[in-house]
């Protein structure tokens, strides 16, 4: 049998068996591929990101961070989620080492909901499962994104930028609740889950 | 536990009846005169699984999700 074997695998094949007109024609066919692919991408996400307000959250907005308890928008009385005439949903949250305030957060379900969050000290990072929200706190600004929840439940919400020590330590929670049992605050209220 | 194997530190590889069925150079020659059919196939499978998964992710996960900004 083994007399038959003129050219087993230890010996290699010479180089020069592809002609080379068949690798150009490979070559440029994959290369067609390649760009038809790349073309298609890069289509979807401009139609997509036009047609549906696509953009990365872009707000630019500065706050004091040393002042930030002694008045304004971050003082603890306006933390947590504030009701607009609209129907819309604000929530105000402080991220500090090393936990969110408040740390529970209630939102109505199927609501558009603003979430507004500032730091006291150092860059934090903020998530929220099953939205597309995912910004970074930085200390001096306003960080302000929008979503709304299609399902009820509790949603755990990490720091996800590391932030010291305590970092693994510092996550918070977005209750989404039916329309029927939020808990509507009063004009001028806040409510949270905190007690809850 | 016997072996075959001259060396126990031999590789299988070394006996040919432990690889793969050589192939005559002419017969090689022969079949990739078109080309590597089958790795441009299997490159092509494998890409196309990609941007599908890409497309499955993009449409039904990243847009339902909804703007943010």
């Amino acid at each position: 049998m083994a007399s038959e074997i003129t050219n087993p695998l230890r010996q290699p094949l010479p180089d020069g068996l592809v002609p080379e007109e068949a690798i150009s024609r490979t070559e440029n066919r994959w290369l067609i591929i390649m760009v038809g692919m790349l073309a298609a991408m890069m289509t979807v996400v401009v139609v997509t990101g036009v047609t549906h307000a696509l953009h990365p959250p872009s707000n630019v907005e500065t706050v004091d961070p040393v002042t930030l308890h002694l008045g304004g928008e971050f003082v603890e009385s306006n933390l947590g989620t504030a009701l607009e005439p609209d129907g819309s949903a604000t929530v105000r949250i402080v991220a500090e080492q090393y936990a969110f305030v408040p740390e529970c957060v209630q939102v109505p379900v199927d609501t558009p909901v603003k979430f507004r969050l500032t730091s006291t000290d150092v860059v934090h990072g903020f998530l929220l499962p099953a939205t597309n929200v995912n910004t970074m706190v930085v200390p001096g600004f306003v960080a302000e994104v929008r979503t709304s929840f299609s399902r009820p439940g509790i949603y755990n919400m990490p720091c996800h930028e590391f932030c010291g020590n305590g970092h693994q330590g510092m996550w918070a929670r977005v209750k989404v609740v039916p329309k029927d049992q939020f808990s509507q605050p009063k004009p001028n209220e806040r409510t949270s889950c905190v007690q809850q | 536990m016997t072996s075959d194997l001259e060396s126990p530190h031999a590789s299988a590889a070394s006996e040919k009846r432990h690889v793969a069925a050589p192939i005559d150079t002419a017969l090689a020659a022969e079949l990739l005169k078109e080309g590597p059919r089958g790795a441009l196939l299997l490159a092509g499978v494998s890409v196309g699984l990609l941007f599908i998964g890409w497309l499955l992710f993009y449409f039904l996960l990243f847009i339902p999700r909804g703007s943010i900004g």
